[in-house]
Protein backbone atom coordinates (compact mmCIF):
# COMPACT_ATOMS: atom_id res chain seq x y z
CA UNK A 1 0.00 0.00 0.00
CA UNK A 2 1.48 3.32 -1.07
CA UNK A 3 1.22 6.32 1.23
CA UNK A 4 -0.62 9.11 -0.61
CA UNK A 5 -0.06 12.85 -0.25
CA UNK A 6 -3.48 13.10 1.35
CA UNK A 7 -2.74 10.41 3.93
CA UNK A 8 0.66 11.87 4.70
CA UNK A 9 -0.76 15.33 5.34
CA UNK A 10 -3.47 13.84 7.56
CA UNK A 11 -0.90 11.93 9.61
CA UNK A 12 1.29 15.01 10.05
CA UNK A 13 -1.78 17.03 11.01
CA UNK A 14 -2.75 14.48 13.67
CA UNK A 15 0.84 14.31 14.91
CA UNK A 16 0.87 18.07 15.40
CA UNK A 17 -2.58 18.29 16.99
CA UNK A 18 -2.65 15.17 19.11
CA UNK A 19 0.95 14.37 20.03
CA UNK A 20 3.12 17.44 19.74
CA UNK A 21 0.72 20.20 20.91
CA UNK A 22 -0.22 18.52 24.23
CA UNK A 23 3.46 18.09 25.11
CA UNK A 24 4.44 21.70 24.43
CA UNK A 25 4.43 23.79 27.59
CA UNK A 26 4.52 27.18 25.87
CA UNK A 27 0.85 28.04 25.39
CA UNK A 28 1.29 30.08 22.22
CA UNK A 29 3.49 27.45 20.55
CA UNK A 30 1.11 24.65 21.54
CA UNK A 31 -1.84 26.55 20.09
CA UNK A 32 0.14 27.17 16.90
CA UNK A 33 0.83 23.44 16.64
CA UNK A 34 -2.87 22.63 17.06
CA UNK A 35 -3.86 25.19 14.42
CA UNK A 36 -1.15 23.92 12.08
CA UNK A 37 -2.65 20.45 12.44
CA UNK A 38 -6.05 21.84 11.54
CA UNK A 39 -4.69 23.64 8.49
CA UNK A 40 -2.91 20.50 7.31
CA UNK A 41 -6.12 18.48 7.60
CA UNK A 42 -7.95 21.01 5.43
CA UNK A 43 -5.13 20.84 2.87
CA UNK A 44 -5.23 17.04 2.97
CA UNK A 45 -8.96 17.04 2.27
CA UNK A 46 -8.44 19.42 -0.63
CA UNK A 47 -5.61 17.64 -2.39
CA UNK A 48 -7.13 14.58 -4.07
CA UNK A 49 -9.61 16.32 -6.35
CA UNK A 50 -7.88 19.73 -6.48
CA UNK A 51 -7.02 19.50 -10.20
CA UNK A 52 -10.38 18.01 -11.15
CA UNK A 53 -12.26 20.73 -9.27
CA UNK A 54 -10.31 23.49 -11.05
CA UNK A 55 -10.65 21.89 -14.49
CA UNK A 56 -14.41 21.55 -14.02
CA UNK A 57 -14.74 25.07 -12.66
CA UNK A 58 -12.79 26.56 -15.56
CA UNK A 59 -14.95 24.62 -18.02
CA UNK A 60 -18.14 25.84 -16.36
CA UNK A 61 -16.95 29.46 -16.46
CA UNK A 62 -15.96 29.12 -20.15
CA UNK A 63 -19.42 27.76 -20.94
CA UNK A 64 -21.20 30.70 -19.35
CA UNK A 65 -18.76 33.19 -20.90
CA UNK A 66 -19.67 31.66 -24.28
CA UNK A 67 -23.35 32.24 -23.57
CA UNK A 68 -22.72 35.85 -22.60
CA UNK A 69 -20.63 36.33 -25.76
CA UNK A 70 -23.81 35.49 -27.66
CA UNK A 71 -25.63 38.55 -26.32
CA UNK A 72 -22.68 40.94 -25.89
CA UNK A 73 -21.19 43.00 -28.67
CA UNK A 74 -17.94 44.48 -29.89
CA UNK A 75 -14.64 43.89 -28.17
CA UNK A 76 -16.21 42.30 -25.09
CA UNK A 77 -18.04 39.71 -27.17
CA UNK A 78 -14.83 38.88 -29.02
CA UNK A 79 -12.82 38.45 -25.82
CA UNK A 80 -15.55 36.35 -24.20
CA UNK A 81 -15.80 34.18 -27.31
CA UNK A 82 -12.06 33.69 -27.35
CA UNK A 83 -12.02 32.69 -23.67
CA UNK A 84 -14.95 30.33 -24.17
CA UNK A 85 -12.98 28.51 -26.86
CA UNK A 86 -9.76 28.35 -24.83
CA UNK A 87 -8.37 25.36 -22.93
CA UNK A 88 -6.38 24.95 -19.73
CA UNK A 89 -2.69 25.31 -20.60
CA UNK A 90 -1.62 22.59 -18.15
CA UNK A 91 -2.64 20.54 -15.13
CA UNK A 92 -0.38 21.94 -12.43
CA UNK A 93 -2.49 23.57 -9.72
CA UNK A 94 -0.56 26.82 -10.14
CA UNK A 95 -1.31 26.82 -13.88
CA UNK A 96 -4.97 26.00 -13.33
CA UNK A 97 -5.25 28.70 -10.68
CA UNK A 98 -3.70 31.31 -12.97
CA UNK A 99 -6.11 30.32 -15.74
CA UNK A 100 -8.97 30.36 -13.23
CA UNK A 101 -8.09 33.92 -12.24
CA UNK A 102 -8.09 35.05 -15.90
CA UNK A 103 -11.49 33.46 -16.48
CA UNK A 104 -12.90 34.89 -13.26
CA UNK A 105 -11.64 38.37 -14.19
CA UNK A 106 -13.53 38.10 -17.45
CA UNK A 107 -16.59 36.80 -15.62
CA UNK A 108 -16.53 39.84 -13.33
CA UNK A 109 -16.33 42.14 -16.33
CA UNK A 110 -19.07 40.25 -18.15
CA UNK A 111 -21.33 40.31 -15.13
CA UNK A 112 -20.84 44.06 -14.77
CA UNK A 113 -21.91 44.41 -18.39
CA UNK A 114 -24.95 42.15 -17.88
CA UNK A 115 -26.08 44.20 -14.91
CA UNK A 116 -26.05 47.33 -17.05
CA UNK A 117 -28.39 45.77 -19.63
CA UNK A 118 -32.15 45.99 -19.46
CA UNK A 119 -33.14 42.84 -21.27
CA UNK A 120 -34.68 39.57 -20.11
CA UNK A 121 -31.83 37.65 -21.75
CA UNK A 122 -29.21 39.61 -19.79
CA UNK A 123 -31.14 39.21 -16.55
CA UNK A 124 -31.45 35.47 -17.11
CA UNK A 125 -27.75 35.13 -17.83
CA UNK A 126 -26.85 37.18 -14.78
CA UNK A 127 -28.99 34.90 -12.63
CA UNK A 128 -27.23 31.94 -14.18
CA UNK A 129 -23.83 33.43 -13.29
CA UNK A 130 -24.89 33.93 -9.67
CA UNK A 131 -26.07 30.32 -9.57
CA UNK A 132 -22.69 29.19 -10.87
CA UNK A 133 -20.86 31.31 -8.29
CA UNK A 134 -22.92 29.78 -5.50
CA UNK A 135 -22.09 26.30 -6.78
CA UNK A 136 -18.38 27.14 -7.00
CA UNK A 137 -18.37 28.48 -3.44
CA UNK A 138 -19.93 25.28 -2.14
CA UNK A 139 -17.42 23.08 -3.93
CA UNK A 140 -14.52 25.20 -2.69
CA UNK A 141 -15.63 25.10 0.95
CA UNK A 142 -12.92 24.20 3.48
CA UNK A 143 -13.26 20.50 4.32
CA UNK A 144 -12.51 20.15 8.00
CA UNK B 1 12.85 31.76 24.20
CA UNK B 2 12.49 35.22 22.69
CA UNK B 3 10.58 36.30 25.82
CA UNK B 4 13.72 36.20 27.99
CA UNK B 5 15.52 38.50 25.61
CA UNK B 6 12.50 40.80 25.37
CA UNK B 7 12.25 41.19 29.14
CA UNK B 8 15.74 42.65 29.38
CA UNK B 9 15.22 44.82 26.31
CA UNK B 10 11.96 46.22 27.69
CA UNK B 11 13.65 46.89 31.03
CA UNK B 12 16.41 48.77 29.21
CA UNK B 13 13.82 50.82 27.37
CA UNK B 14 11.87 51.66 30.53
CA UNK B 15 15.08 52.60 32.27
CA UNK B 16 15.76 55.13 29.54
CA UNK B 17 12.16 56.41 29.45
CA UNK B 18 11.84 56.89 33.21
CA UNK B 19 14.84 58.91 34.38
CA UNK B 20 13.63 58.88 38.00
CA UNK B 21 13.33 55.09 38.07
CA UNK B 22 15.99 52.83 39.55
CA UNK B 23 16.53 49.09 39.17
CA UNK B 24 13.78 48.52 36.60
CA UNK B 25 12.92 44.83 36.51
CA UNK B 26 10.64 43.22 33.94
CA UNK B 27 9.37 39.73 34.70
CA UNK B 28 6.65 37.31 33.69
CA UNK B 29 6.54 38.36 30.05
CA UNK B 30 4.14 36.20 28.07
CA UNK B 31 2.54 36.54 24.71
CA UNK B 32 -1.24 36.82 24.63
CA UNK B 33 -2.55 34.51 21.98
CA UNK B 34 -5.00 35.94 19.47
CA UNK B 35 -3.34 39.28 18.84
CA UNK B 36 -3.15 38.51 15.17
CA UNK B 37 -2.94 42.09 13.94
CA UNK B 38 -0.26 43.09 16.42
CA UNK B 39 1.87 41.07 18.79
CA UNK B 40 0.54 41.51 22.31
CA UNK B 41 2.55 40.74 25.46
CA UNK B 42 1.81 41.15 29.13
CA UNK B 43 4.50 41.67 31.73
CA UNK B 44 5.11 42.79 35.28
CA UNK B 45 7.43 45.71 35.96
CA UNK B 46 8.89 46.85 39.26
CA UNK B 47 11.18 49.78 39.94
CA UNK B 48 12.35 52.14 42.62
CA UNK B 49 11.43 55.81 42.57
CA UNK B 50 12.73 58.04 45.34
CA UNK B 51 12.14 56.09 48.51
CA UNK B 52 9.19 54.21 47.01
CA UNK B 53 9.00 50.84 45.36
CA UNK B 54 6.55 50.82 42.43
CA UNK B 55 5.17 48.01 40.35
CA UNK B 56 2.42 47.19 37.91
CA UNK B 57 1.15 44.93 35.15
CA UNK B 58 1.37 46.20 31.62
CA UNK B 59 0.60 45.37 28.01
CA UNK B 60 3.07 45.84 25.19
CA UNK B 61 1.69 45.97 21.66
CA UNK B 62 4.30 45.51 18.98
CA UNK B 63 3.82 45.69 15.22
CA UNK B 64 3.58 42.23 13.73
CA UNK B 65 6.05 41.31 11.01
CA UNK B 66 2.88 40.82 8.94
CA UNK B 67 -0.72 40.38 9.84
CA UNK B 68 -4.29 40.80 8.83
CA UNK B 69 -4.28 44.47 8.01
CA UNK B 70 -1.32 46.80 8.12
CA UNK B 71 -2.25 49.43 10.64
CA UNK B 72 -0.93 52.92 10.99
CA UNK B 73 1.70 52.51 13.67
CA UNK B 74 0.75 55.22 16.09
CA UNK B 75 -2.97 55.10 15.43
CA UNK B 76 -4.04 52.96 18.36
CA UNK B 77 -1.89 54.93 20.80
CA UNK B 78 -3.28 58.19 19.42
CA UNK B 79 -6.86 57.03 19.84
CA UNK B 80 -6.36 55.76 23.38
CA UNK B 81 -4.71 59.06 24.29
CA UNK B 82 -7.44 61.17 22.70
CA UNK B 83 -10.29 59.24 24.31
CA UNK B 84 -8.82 59.25 27.81
CA UNK B 85 -11.33 61.01 30.03
CA UNK B 86 -14.33 59.97 27.95
CA UNK B 87 -16.91 57.72 29.65
CA UNK B 88 -15.46 54.63 28.00
CA UNK B 89 -13.44 51.83 29.62
CA UNK B 90 -10.03 52.21 28.02
CA UNK B 91 -6.52 51.32 29.12
CA UNK B 92 -4.19 54.14 30.12
CA UNK B 93 -1.32 54.41 27.64
CA UNK B 94 2.24 55.27 28.66
CA UNK B 95 4.82 55.16 25.87
CA UNK B 96 4.77 55.01 22.08
CA UNK B 97 8.07 54.06 20.49
CA UNK B 98 8.60 54.18 16.74
CA UNK B 99 12.38 53.72 16.90
CA UNK B 100 13.05 50.09 15.94
CA UNK B 101 16.37 49.86 17.80
CA UNK B 102 14.63 48.97 21.04
CA UNK B 103 12.43 46.01 20.10
CA UNK B 104 13.01 45.64 16.34
CA UNK B 105 9.58 47.00 15.50
CA UNK B 106 7.44 49.93 16.72
CA UNK B 107 5.46 49.33 19.90
CA UNK B 108 3.52 51.02 22.64
CA UNK B 109 2.92 50.28 26.30
CA UNK B 110 -0.34 50.55 28.23
CA UNK B 111 -1.88 49.36 31.48
CA UNK B 112 -3.11 45.81 31.77
CA UNK B 113 -6.86 46.18 32.34
CA UNK B 114 -8.83 43.84 34.57
CA UNK B 115 -11.06 41.20 33.02
CA UNK B 116 -10.85 38.70 30.24
CA UNK B 117 -12.10 38.44 26.68
CA UNK B 118 -15.10 36.32 25.86
CA UNK B 119 -14.32 33.96 23.03
CA UNK B 120 -16.83 34.79 20.28
CA UNK B 121 -16.45 31.26 18.91
CA UNK B 122 -17.34 29.59 22.20
CA UNK B 123 -20.75 28.04 21.45
CA UNK B 124 -21.66 27.84 25.11
CA UNK B 125 -21.42 30.73 27.54
CA UNK B 126 -18.46 33.02 26.78
CA UNK B 127 -19.61 35.67 29.25
CA UNK B 128 -20.17 33.26 32.12
CA UNK B 129 -23.83 34.04 32.75
CA UNK B 130 -23.45 37.77 32.18
CA UNK B 131 -24.87 37.98 28.66
CA UNK B 132 -27.37 40.73 29.37
CA UNK B 133 -25.09 43.08 31.30
CA UNK B 134 -22.13 42.57 28.95
CA UNK B 135 -24.32 43.19 25.90
CA UNK B 136 -25.87 46.26 27.55
CA UNK B 137 -22.43 47.73 28.18
CA UNK B 138 -21.32 46.75 24.68
CA UNK B 139 -24.14 48.72 23.05
CA UNK B 140 -23.94 51.63 25.50
CA UNK B 141 -20.22 52.13 24.87
CA UNK B 142 -20.68 51.94 21.12
CA UNK B 143 -23.40 54.57 21.33
CA UNK B 144 -21.24 56.75 23.56
CA UNK B 145 -18.41 56.51 21.06
CA UNK B 146 -20.72 57.59 18.24
CA UNK B 147 -21.79 60.65 20.22
CA UNK B 148 -18.24 61.99 20.66
CA UNK B 149 -17.19 64.90 18.44
CA UNK B 150 -13.93 63.62 16.93
CA UNK B 151 -12.65 67.15 16.34
CA UNK B 152 -13.21 68.11 19.96
CA UNK B 153 -10.92 65.28 21.11
CA UNK B 154 -8.26 65.95 18.49
CA UNK B 155 -8.92 63.01 16.19
CA UNK B 156 -9.40 64.94 12.94
CA UNK B 157 -6.11 63.39 11.81
CA UNK B 158 -7.70 59.96 11.52
CA UNK B 159 -8.62 58.63 8.08
CA UNK B 160 -11.59 60.65 6.70
CA UNK B 161 -11.16 63.02 9.64
CA UNK B 162 -11.62 66.14 7.56
CA UNK B 163 -14.58 64.81 5.58
CA UNK B 164 -18.17 65.71 6.30
CA UNK B 165 -19.72 63.00 4.12
CA UNK B 166 -19.05 60.40 1.47
CA UNK B 167 -17.87 57.91 4.09
CA UNK B 168 -19.48 54.90 2.45
CA UNK B 169 -17.67 55.58 -0.79
CA UNK B 170 -14.32 56.27 0.86
CA UNK B 171 -14.48 53.04 2.85
CA UNK B 172 -15.73 50.95 -0.06
CA UNK B 173 -12.92 52.35 -2.25
CA UNK B 174 -10.40 51.55 0.46
CA UNK B 175 -11.40 47.93 0.90
CA UNK B 176 -11.76 47.33 -2.82
CA UNK B 177 -8.20 48.62 -3.28
CA UNK B 178 -7.01 46.21 -0.57
CA UNK B 179 -8.74 43.38 -2.44
CA UNK B 180 -7.13 44.48 -5.71
CA UNK B 181 -3.74 44.36 -4.07
CA UNK B 182 -4.11 41.09 -2.19
CA UNK B 183 -6.18 38.76 -4.37
CA UNK B 184 -4.29 36.28 -6.50
CA UNK B 185 -7.53 34.67 -7.64
CA UNK B 186 -10.34 37.19 -7.89
CA UNK B 187 -13.60 36.41 -6.08
CA UNK B 188 -16.56 37.34 -8.32
CA UNK B 189 -19.01 37.04 -5.42
CA UNK B 190 -17.22 39.82 -3.54
CA UNK B 191 -16.93 41.94 -6.67
CA UNK B 192 -20.63 41.46 -7.34
CA UNK B 193 -21.42 42.68 -3.85
CA UNK B 194 -19.23 45.76 -4.40
CA UNK B 195 -21.07 46.59 -7.63
CA UNK B 196 -24.41 46.27 -5.84
CA UNK B 197 -23.22 48.48 -3.00
CA UNK B 198 -22.15 51.15 -5.49
CA UNK B 199 -25.45 50.99 -7.39
CA UNK B 200 -27.47 51.23 -4.17
CA UNK B 201 -25.64 53.73 -1.95
CA UNK B 202 -26.86 54.40 1.59
CA UNK B 203 -27.92 57.84 2.76
CA UNK B 204 -25.23 60.11 4.17
CA UNK B 205 -24.17 59.35 7.72
CA UNK B 206 -26.25 60.98 10.44
CA UNK B 207 -22.95 62.48 11.61
CA UNK B 208 -19.22 61.92 11.14
CA UNK B 209 -18.42 59.52 13.97
CA UNK B 210 -15.40 57.84 15.47
CA UNK B 211 -15.63 54.33 14.04
CA UNK B 212 -13.70 51.75 16.05
CA UNK B 213 -13.33 49.61 12.92
CA UNK B 214 -13.25 46.22 14.66
CA UNK B 215 -15.88 46.57 17.38
CA UNK B 216 -17.02 43.04 18.10
CA UNK B 217 -17.11 40.14 20.53
CA UNK B 218 -13.53 39.18 21.28
CA UNK B 219 -12.18 42.73 21.18
CA UNK B 220 -13.20 43.78 24.68
CA UNK B 221 -12.65 42.53 28.20
CA UNK B 222 -15.32 41.81 30.79
CA UNK B 223 -15.11 41.17 34.51
CA UNK B 224 -17.04 38.01 35.45
CA UNK B 225 -17.62 39.12 39.03
CA UNK B 226 -19.86 42.03 38.03
CA UNK B 227 -20.57 41.25 34.37
CA UNK B 228 -19.30 44.62 33.16
CA UNK B 229 -17.24 45.46 30.08
CA UNK B 230 -13.90 46.54 31.55
CA UNK B 231 -11.90 47.53 28.46
CA UNK B 232 -12.49 48.26 24.78
CA UNK B 233 -9.46 47.11 22.81
CA UNK B 234 -7.98 46.68 19.33
CA UNK B 235 -8.46 50.12 17.82
CA UNK B 236 -5.97 49.72 14.99
CA UNK B 237 -8.63 50.12 12.28
CA UNK B 238 -10.18 53.21 13.86
CA UNK B 239 -11.25 55.99 11.49
CA UNK B 240 -13.95 58.58 10.99
CA UNK B 241 -17.07 57.41 9.23
CA UNK B 242 -20.68 56.37 9.46
CA UNK B 243 -21.48 55.01 12.93
CA UNK B 244 -23.60 52.32 11.30
CA UNK B 245 -20.37 50.72 10.09
CA UNK B 246 -19.49 49.64 13.64
CA UNK B 247 -23.04 48.41 14.33
CA UNK B 248 -23.02 46.27 11.19
CA UNK B 249 -19.61 44.85 12.11
CA UNK B 250 -20.75 44.07 15.65
CA UNK B 251 -23.72 42.03 14.45
CA UNK B 252 -21.90 40.20 11.66
CA UNK B 253 -22.82 36.52 12.03
CA UNK B 254 -19.17 35.51 12.37
CA UNK B 255 -19.05 37.03 15.89
CA UNK B 256 -22.59 38.31 16.54
CA UNK B 257 -23.31 40.19 19.73
CA UNK B 258 -26.94 39.37 18.91
CA UNK B 259 -26.25 35.95 20.41
CA UNK B 260 -26.35 37.68 23.76
CA UNK B 261 -29.10 40.28 23.27
CA UNK B 262 -31.79 40.64 20.58
CA UNK B 263 -30.82 43.13 17.88
CA UNK B 264 -33.69 45.56 18.46
CA UNK B 265 -32.92 45.72 22.20
CA UNK B 266 -29.29 46.47 21.43
CA UNK B 267 -30.16 49.13 18.85
CA UNK B 268 -32.48 50.83 21.36
CA UNK B 269 -29.62 51.05 23.87
CA UNK B 270 -27.30 52.40 21.17
CA UNK B 271 -29.86 55.01 20.11
CA UNK B 272 -30.31 56.18 23.70
CA UNK B 273 -26.55 56.46 24.26
CA UNK B 274 -25.73 58.11 20.95
CA UNK B 275 -28.77 60.34 20.55
CA UNK B 276 -28.96 59.10 16.97
CA UNK B 277 -31.53 56.99 15.14
CA UNK B 278 -30.60 53.82 13.30
CA UNK B 279 -31.82 53.78 9.70
CA UNK B 280 -32.58 50.06 9.30
CA UNK B 281 -32.38 50.17 5.50
CA UNK B 282 -29.01 51.88 5.63
CA UNK B 283 -27.91 49.31 8.20
CA UNK B 284 -28.63 46.57 5.65
CA UNK B 285 -26.21 48.30 3.26
CA UNK B 286 -23.55 48.41 5.96
CA UNK B 287 -24.11 44.73 6.80
CA UNK B 288 -23.28 43.76 3.25
CA UNK B 289 -20.36 46.18 3.32
CA UNK B 290 -19.14 44.42 6.50
CA UNK B 291 -18.92 41.15 4.58
CA UNK B 292 -16.89 42.81 1.82
CA UNK B 293 -14.59 44.39 4.40
CA UNK B 294 -14.17 41.03 6.12
CA UNK B 295 -13.31 39.35 2.81
CA UNK B 296 -10.66 42.01 2.19
CA UNK B 297 -9.17 41.39 5.63
CA UNK B 298 -9.10 37.63 5.04
CA UNK B 299 -7.44 38.28 1.69
CA UNK B 300 -4.61 40.17 3.38
CA UNK B 301 -4.33 37.28 5.82
CA UNK B 302 -3.94 34.78 2.99
CA UNK B 303 -1.50 37.03 1.17
CA UNK B 304 0.74 37.49 4.20
CA UNK B 305 0.97 33.73 4.76
CA UNK B 306 1.41 33.00 1.05
CA UNK B 307 4.28 35.48 0.80
CA UNK B 308 5.99 34.00 3.85
CA UNK B 309 5.73 37.26 5.79
CA UNK B 310 3.52 35.59 8.37
CA UNK B 311 3.82 32.15 9.96
CA UNK B 312 0.87 32.67 12.28
CA UNK B 313 -1.51 29.75 11.87
CA UNK B 314 -4.44 31.81 13.18
CA UNK B 315 -3.83 34.11 10.22
CA UNK B 316 -3.67 31.19 7.77
CA UNK B 317 -6.89 29.68 9.05
CA UNK B 318 -8.60 33.08 8.99
CA UNK B 319 -7.85 33.25 5.29
CA UNK B 320 -9.11 29.74 4.61
CA UNK B 321 -12.19 29.44 6.80
CA UNK B 322 -13.44 32.97 7.25
CA UNK B 323 -13.16 33.94 3.59
CA UNK B 324 -15.52 31.14 2.66
CA UNK B 325 -17.88 32.04 5.51
CA UNK B 326 -18.20 35.64 4.40
CA UNK B 327 -18.66 34.84 0.72
CA UNK B 328 -21.53 32.55 1.72
CA UNK B 329 -22.83 35.37 3.89
CA UNK B 330 -22.69 37.77 0.94
CA UNK B 331 -24.83 35.36 -1.08
CA UNK B 332 -27.34 35.07 1.77
CA UNK B 333 -27.55 38.82 2.32
CA UNK B 334 -27.89 39.61 -1.37
CA UNK B 335 -30.77 37.14 -1.55
CA UNK B 336 -32.38 38.79 1.45
CA UNK B 337 -31.98 42.19 -0.23
CA UNK B 338 -33.58 40.85 -3.40
CA UNK B 339 -30.36 41.55 -5.31
CA UNK B 340 -30.12 37.94 -6.51
CA UNK B 341 -32.59 35.11 -6.79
Amino acid sequence: MRLTIEQTLHRIGRMLSERIAPDVSHEFVAQSARLSGGALNICANWIDDAAELRVEENAAIRAVLGEIAGVADGDLAARLGEAAASADPGLKLSVLDAENDLLRQLLVEAQGWLEAQDSPAAHALNAKVWGLLEEIESKRAPRE
Amino acid sequence: MEEDDLESRIAAYLDQQMPDARNVAVTGLSRIYGGSSQETYRYHAAWGEGSDRREGDFILRRDAAAGLVVAERDLEFTVYSALAGQPLPLPRVHFLELDTRWLDRPFFIMDLCPGRPGNPFDPNDPYEGNDASVARDFWTHLGTLAAIDHRAVGLEGLRNGAATGGFWQAELDRWEAILDEGETVIEPIVRGAIRWLRRNPPPEASKPAIVHGDYRSGNFLFTPEDGRVSALLDWEMCHIGDPLEDIAWAIDPFWPITRHMPLEDGLAIWEAASGLAVDRTALDWWRLFACVKACAIWTTAEASVASGESYEMIVALSGIRAGHFHRKQILAQMKALGAIA
